[in-house]
């Protein structure tokens, strides 16, 4: 038993993971009884608690292994992601997160739709959710099974099938109560196993990083140009278009967004934030300085190397060798079992937040308005869990061999050009009307989509055209700015009864995001 | 209580809260597009070392960019537990 452990330490650390998950989701089956408990987790998680749940959120498989695989090859440009990353929070603390606490109460489009007309915005928002949603889904299901496969010697589809099965589990039977827990224990796991990388590598070079950097400039093939800006960004208009994704798109993706309504007021909210800050930022400098680990003790070691001189199981897999350059194969099987639990816990999330767009704002809110009741709303979110399950198996079976990597940018760009700018302006922009909020929004999500469709990463690497129609790699500043301006433009020339009324609930609806007053009050949709 | 005082507490607080937020706001993004702009106007101001180290400018902003941030945040719930949150408390009570 104990020499099976030592020889098998992923798969026994996987097991031991899974196990718990499992049981966490029958504890908190019993607590799932309404809907409130299903999507929320009954609003009695605490600010320290969901700080870490949202970092086990942001920190997914992709920015671990993705952002260090990036900072290996590119050196100093991986850090631009993580600082975009990052910046994102301090956006949603000073201006999303107690409004939509105050105001909403299972999803952002409560929020959007507190004084707006009912059925459309509803409609448009769960059209931004599920989009952002499932393109995650796709990226992390593709990433999943690849990774899975090299680790675990699994093949690509019973990967994708494990990890679409026991998400399914998670999240229909343990609603937010399970997926929190999971993303918490994840959350620590993989803080855990980053730091002892990091300290392992540091430890070599006795903590001094100045040697640390020296040793690193010495080995890379681009030298002393690592520790510079270099070619990820070309070109001043990508540069802040990458930016303004990054920055406004956290504070547009649905499964954030959702974690807010999981504690009970907006103090709460509000420390839930700080600690998630916290624990992101230190996971990004920890993710800086494992890149550039690797690259001193992984790129030249023959045993991670491949025929051809690149990694085995290429950049991404930085990290995972550097697990193994420094702490052997058990912090390999650790770092491989904990890769593995933070892509159960990142897609359990997503599929929660996309079976509450579909329960909760289509299904509860625009189709079936004022027949339904709550028993009914959260059978129709298990059912959309499942539904959601299937499509993400498919779609990552589907994709296998596709490039996904364009799809988690398209998912910002989308947040940041749809989800956020509705958000924003329902909390703080008087003269939003319906219609406004409506055109635009729609507006930039397809602009997003078209550019994106057009551009680099997809009309030339996917479709293997030689040129791209749209020369930017990133659409965030053209689509926000059609989103932002169609919305102002159609608001302003609204001049019907609606937009009449919308504009008189505004004072109250805005001292009830200030203040919290009468959010105990039952509000029906 | 009267009308006006809750009134009174309200425009206060709107006025604080929003001192604080635009503050802060202008703080987090002249920092961080401080930092994407150098990187698309003058990559090269980034690559220089800092003094004598083998360490960038770039990489020594990106993580002072990393503490601001966190301090952006630590700030704002330290001003809105001190400031904001008295007065809410007191205009629920009226």
């Amino acid at each position: 038993m104990i020499e099976f452990f030592i020889e098998n330490i992923a798969i026994s650390m996987f097991i031991i993971f899974v196990g718990l998950t499992l049981y966490i989701t029958y504890w908190a089956s019993k607590r799932t009884k309404t809907a409130k408990s299903f999507y929320t987790a009954g609003g009695e998680i605490t600010g320290f608690q969901n700080g870490l749940a949202i970092s086990g959120d942001f920190m997914s498989a992709a920015s671990f292994l993705g952002i260090s695989g990036l900072v290996y090859l590119t050196g100093f440009d991986g850090l631009i992601y993580s600082i975009g990353f990052l910046v994102g929070w301090p956006i949603i603390l000073l201006l999303i997160a107690e409004p939509l606490r105050n105001l909403g109460k299972y999803s952002f489009a409560d929020v959007a739709s507190f004084r707006l007309k009912q059925k459309p915005i509803r409609l448009l928002a769960a059209c931004g959710s599920l989009f952002t949603v499932i393109l995650y889904l796709i990226a992390q299901m593709v990433g999943a099974g690849k990774l899975i496969e090299i680790l675990f010697g699994l093949p690509y589809y019973a990967a994708v099938l494990i990890v679409g099965g026991l998400m399914i589990l998670y999240v229909t039977f343990g609603g937010m109560l399970a997926t929190t827990w999971v993303q918490i224990i994840k959350a620590i796991l993989l803080l855990s196993g980053a730091s002892l990388i990091s300290i392992l590598v540091l430890q070599e070079f006795d903590f001094n990083l100045n040697l640390f950097f020296i040793e690193a400039t010495n080995i890379h093939s681009k030298g002393i140009d690592i520790l510079a800006p270099g070619g990820l960004i070309s070109d001043p208009i990508s540069a802040i278009s990458l930016g303004l994704a990054l920055m406004f798109g956290t504070a547009g993706l649905p499964h954030i967004l959702m974690r807010f309504f999981t504690v009970k007021d907006a103090v709460q909210a509000r420390k839930s934030v700080v600690y998630a800050t916290g624990f992101i930022g230190y996971f990004y400098i920890l993710t800086f300085i494992i890149g550039f680990g690797a690259i001193i003790l992984v790129s030249q070691n023959p045993l991670y190397l491949d025929d051809l001189g690149g990694l085995i199981g290429k950049n991404n897999m930085a990290a995972i060798h550097l697990a193994h350059a420094v702490g052997g194969e058990v912090l390999l099987g650790f770092i491989s079992a904990v890769a593995f639990a933070t892509i159960l816990a990142v897609v359990s999330g997503l599929t929660l937040a996309g079976a509450s767009a579909i329960s909760h704002d289509l299904y509860a809110n625009v189709f079936n308005h004022k027949k339904t009741n709550e028993k009914k709303e959260m059978q129709v979110s298990k059912i959309a869990t499942i539904a959601l399950g299937l499509l993400a198996i498919f779609l990552g079976i589907i994709f296998e061999s596709q490039n996904v990597a364009f799809m988690v940018g398209l998912a910002f760009a989308i947040a940041a050009s749809t989800n956020f700018p509705i958000l924003l302006l329902s909390i703080y922009w008087k003269n939003l009307t319906t219609r406004g909020a409506v055109i635009g929004g729609s507006a930039g999500l397809l602009t997003a989509i078209i550019l994106v469709i057009l551009g680099p990463v997809v009309w030339v690497d996917v479709f293997k055209n030689s040129q791209p129609i749209f020369p930017y790699k990133y659409p965030a500043l053209f689509s926000m700015s059609v989103t932002f301006l169609g919305i102002w433009f159609f608001s302003m020339i609204d001049k019907s009864k609606d937009a009449q009324l919308v504009k008189s609930k505004f004072n109250s609806q805005f001292f009830r995001s200030q203040t919290g007053i009468g959010i105990n009050k039952a509000v029906k949709h | 209580m009267t009308k006006n005082k809750t009134e009174l507490l309200y425009n206060q607080l709107s006025k604080t809260r929003s001192q604080i937020i635009t503050s802060l706001l202008f703080i987090t993004i002249l920092g961080y597009f401080g930092f994407i702009g150098v990187i698309a106007f003058n990559p090269s101001f980034f690559g220089q070392m800092f003094q004598g180290l083998n360490i960038s400018i770039g990489i020594l902003l990106g993580f002072l960019l990393i503490l601001l941030i966190f301090f952006v945040t630590l700030v704002y719930v330290y001003l809105a537990n001190k400031k904001l949150q008295p007065l809410i408390e007191k205009i629920k009570n009226d």
